[in-house]
C-alpha cells in the first residue's frame, strides 16, 4: 500500500513535468500585457508549443491524470465483493466521477494548449 | 513499418505472457496506435529506433517467458533476442564510431564473452577517450543539469529537452489514466512478470521525464500496463454484466428456500442497477478508446507525417500554402556553384545541403566534432570582420542562412542563434551570451544589444529586409517570426555578397568574397 502510494506520487512529479521545471525553470505562471488597459493579466498555459510550460498549468494536469488513474482503482475497490454495500456504491460513484472530471479537465486543458486540437 | 506491426505481434505474445491473453490483445490495439510509437516508424520520420524498439520488446517477452517457463530453451532464446537488440545497438555505436576495424573487435569481445566483458571493452572505449561524447548524452540522464551546465550542443537539441505534461498527452492520451490503474493492478496480482514490467515502466516513464525523445521507449511498459488496466476493469464488468443473468436463472430454476436464497434475492434487487450500470460503464470505457484511437490518428496525420523539408501553414482563407524554399535553395546550390564549392551553415542543414546540393558542407548533423561546430557559431556571433577571418581559415565558398522573417517560420537561425552563441561560447570564451542579451531578454529590434545588430547572423538574415513590407499595417522590415519591426535596417556587407534568396526569403545564400588586393 505505501509503495504504490509512493509510486503514485513518484508518477505524479513526472508526469507534470517535474524534472522540465528544474532544468528550464519556468515561472510559475506567465503574464501578458492587455493591449487596451495596460493591465497585467495572468496566463496559465503556455501558449504555442507542445513542449514547454509553466509550473501550475504542469501540476494541475498531473493532478488529473492521478485522479483518473485514481478513478480506475476505486471502481475497481467498487466491484469487489468484500464489502458493505453503501461502501461500494459511493466508492462507485467517487470513481466514475473522477474519471469523468479528470477526463473532462484533460481534454479542456489540451485544448487550450494547442488551438488547433482536432482540427485539419 | 513492417517492424512495427512486428512489434504489434510481439506486444501480444508479452502481455498473454503478463496477464491474460485479453490484455495481450489490447496491448497489440493500443501499441498499434499510439503516437509515441508512431512517431518513429511512420515514412518520413523513420529511423533505427523502430527496430530497436522491437528488439526491445521481443527480447523482454522472450526473457519473461523464460522466467516463467523455467525452461534453458526459452533462456537461451531470450539471450539470442537480447544480443539481437544489442547488435542493433551497436550498429548505430558503428556509425558514430565510423571506424569498421575498431568496431569488428569490439563485437568480437562482446559476442564471445558475456555481458562482463561487454562492460570491459565499454570501459576500455571511455578511458581512450573515443566514447565520451556519447557518455555525455546518457550522464544526463542521470543528472539532467549536467548538459545544460557543461556540454550546450547536447542541451541545445530539441529531443533532449526534458519533457513538459503536453508532450506526455500527446504522445500518451488516455494511456497516462490508464497507466497509474495498470501499475495497481500488478501490485494486486504480483508476478515475476509483473514485477519486471512494473520496474521498466516505472523506469522507463522516469527516464522519458528526463528527455522527450525517451518516450519512445517508454511507450511499450505504458501501453502493456495500460492495457492490463483496461482488460482488469472490462474483465470485472463483463463478469458483472454475466453473473447477473445466471444467478437469476439459478434462482428461478432452483428456488431454494435457504439464507442462500434470500441473499441471492436481495442481489437480485440490487443487480438491475448494477447491470445497468456496468452496461454504462462498458460503453464509457469504448467511449474512452475510440476518443483514444481519434486523437491518435489525429497526431499522427497532423504532427508525424509532414516531410519536414517541405513547409506547409494555412493562409488567411484556410487554404493550405506550401513553402519549397528549402529544395529551391539546395538545388541552386547544385546547379550554379562550381563543384568544389564549401558551404558554411548551421549543422541542422548539413545532411540536407550534401544530398540534395551536393556540395561540401562544414558541419553537418553528426556533431561528432564539438570544436568545429563551435568554430561556425563563433564566425556567426562575429563581427562581419572577425567572422570574415574565421571564414577564410575554413576556407568557405558560399554561406547559408535560413531566416523566417517574412513567412513568420519559427525555426530559422535567428531563433537557433542563442545555442550558436553558447556552443561558440563553450570554446571560445571570448563569446559571451550577456553581450547579446538586454535586461536577460533576447531581442533584434531597436532595443537589441549592439552586438547582437551587428553581428554576422543578424547581417545576413537582415540584408535588404529593411525596405521589404511582409505585413499589412506594419513598416517595412516588420519581423513576422519574432512580431517586432527590426533595429538596424540599414546593413552594409563589406566581405560577402547575396548570391541567392528563394521566393519566400527563408534560405539566403551569400558567396563570399576574396581578399581586397594589398595596395
Amino acid at each position: 500500500m505505501t509503495v504504490f502510494s509512493l509510486v503514485l506520487l513518484t508518477y505524479f512529479m513526472v508526469v507534470s513535468g517535474f524534472v522540465y521545471d528544474v532544468i528550464v525553470e519556468p515561472p510559475g505562471i506567465g503574464s501578458t500585457q492587455d493591449p487596451a488597459t495596460g493591465a497585467v493579466r495572468p496566463v496559465v498555459f503556455l501558449p504555442g508549443r507542445v513542449n514547454g510550460q509553466y509550473i501550475i498549468e504542469g501540476l494541475s494536469s498531473g493532478f488529473m491524470f492521478v485522479l483518473g488513474g485514481i478513478g480506475i482503482v476505486l471502481l475497481d475497490l467498487a466491484l469487489d465483493k468484500n464489502r458493505a454495500r453503501s461502501v461500494k456504491v459511493s466508492y462507485a460513484i467517487a470513481g466514475i466521477s473522477s474519471v469523468v472530471i479528470a477526463y473532462v479537465m484533460t481534454t479542456l486543458f489540451i485544448r487550450i494548449k494547442i488551438p488547433g486540437y482536432l482540427r485539419n | 513499418p513492417f517492424f512495427a506491426s512486428n512489434t504489434t505481434l510481439v506486444a501480444y505474445f508479452f502481455g498473454k505472457e503478463i496477464w491474460d491473453s485479453g490484455a495481450g490483445l489490447v496491448a497489440a490495439i493500443l501499441i498499434a496506435v499510439c503516437p509515441g510509437y508512431i512517431s518513429r516508424s511512420v515514412a518520413g520520420s523513420y529511423d533505427n529506433e523502430g527496430v530497436a524498439i522491437f528488439a526491445l520488446l521481443f527480447t523482454f517477452y522472450l526473457f519473461v517467458k523464460a522466467v516463467n517457463k523455467g525452461s534453458l530453451a526459452w533462456g537461451l532464446a531470450s539471450a539470442f533476442g537480447y544480443f539481437y537488440m544489442v547488435f542493433y545497438f551497436l550498429d548505430w555505436v558503428k556509425h558514430m564510431l565510423s571506424d569498421t576495424k575498431l568496431f569488428q573487435e569490439f563485437l568480437r569481445i562482446t559476442v564471445t564473452c558475456a555481458v562482463a566483458a561487454g562492460g570491459i571493452a565499454l570501459g576500455v572505449g571511455m578511458a581512450s577517450g573515443y566514447i565520451s561524447p556519447w557518455t555525455g548524452r546518457f550522464y544526463s540522464l542521470l543528472d539532467p543539469t549536467y548538459a545544460k551546465d557543461h556540454i550546450p550542443i547536447i542541451a541545445s537539441v530539441s529531443e533532449h529537452q526534458p519533457t513538459a505534461w503536453s508532450s506526455f498527452m500527446f504522445d500518451f492520451h488516455i494511456l497516462l489514466f490508464l497507466f497509474p490503474a495498470g501499475l495497481y493492478f500488478c501490485f494486486k496480482r504480483l508476478s515475476d512478470a509483473t514485477i519486471f514490467i512494473v520496474m521498466y515502466g516505472l523506469t522507463s516513464m522516469y527516464f522519458a521525464g528526463v528527455m522527450v525523445r525517451l518516450i519512445l521507449v517508454a511507450t511499450p511498459a505504458v501501453c502493456l500496463i495500460s492495457a492490463i488496466a483496461v482488460s482488469a476493469t472490462v474483465k470485472n464488468l463483463t463478469v458483472l454484466l454475466r453473473s447477473k443473468n445466471k444467478v437469476a436463472q439459478i434462482g428461478s430454476t432452483k428456488g431454494t428456500s435457504s439464507a442462500k436464497a434470500s441473499s441471492k434475492a436481495s442481489l437480485d434487487q440490487s443487480q438491475p442497477f448494477q447491470k445497468n450500470g456496468a452496461m454504462a460503464l462498458l460503453f464509457g470505457a469504448f467511449y474512452l478508446l475510440s476518443r483514444y484511437a481519434t486523437h491518435c490518428t489525429w497526431v499522427t496525420s497532423e504532427a508525424y507525417s509532414s516531410p519536414s523539408i517541405v513547409l506547409a501553414a494555412r493562409g488567411a482563407h484556410g487554404n493550405r500554402v506550401i513553402f519549397d524554399d528549402y529544395r529551391e535553395a539546395y538545388f541552386w546550390l547544385r546547379q550554379n556553384t562550381p563543384p568544389d564549392a564549401k558551404v558554411m551553415s548551421w549543422w541542422d542543414y548539413g545532411y540536407q545541403i550534401t544530398a540534395m546540393g551536393n556540395r561540401t558542407v562544414i558541419v553537418d548533423n553528426n556533431t561528432w566534432n564539438n570544436t568545429h561546430i563551435a568554430t561556425v557559431g563563433r564566425a556567426m556571433s562575429s563581427y562581419e570582420d572577425e567572422a570574415y577571418e574565421i571564414i577564410r581559415s575554413l576556407d568557405v565558398d558560399y554561406v547559408l542562412v535560413v531566416f523566417g522573417g517574412v513567412t513568420g517560420y519559427s525555426s530559422d537561425d535567428i531563433n537557433k542563434f542563442l545555442w550558436m552563441v553558447r556552443i561558440g561560447g563553450g570554446v571560445f570564451p571570448v563569446i559571451k551570451e550577456p553581450d547579446y542579451l538586454v535586461n536577460g531578454e533576447y531581442r533584434v529590434d531597436k532595443g537589441a544589444a549592439p552586438k547582437m545588430l551587428n553581428c554576422l547572423m543578424y547581417k545576413l538574415s537582415y540584408y535588404r529586409f529593411g525596405e521589404m513590407m511582409t505585413e499589412y499595417g506594419k513598416p517595412p522590415g516588420y519581423d513576422r517570426a519574432r512580431g517586432v519591426e527590426i533595429g538596424n535596417k540599414d546593413i552594409k556587407l563589406e566581405h560577402l555578397e547575396e548570391a541567392f534568396t528563394t521566393s519566400n526569403w527563408i534560405v539566403r545564400i551569400y558567396k563570399v568574397k576574396p581578399p581586397n588586393n594589398r595596395w
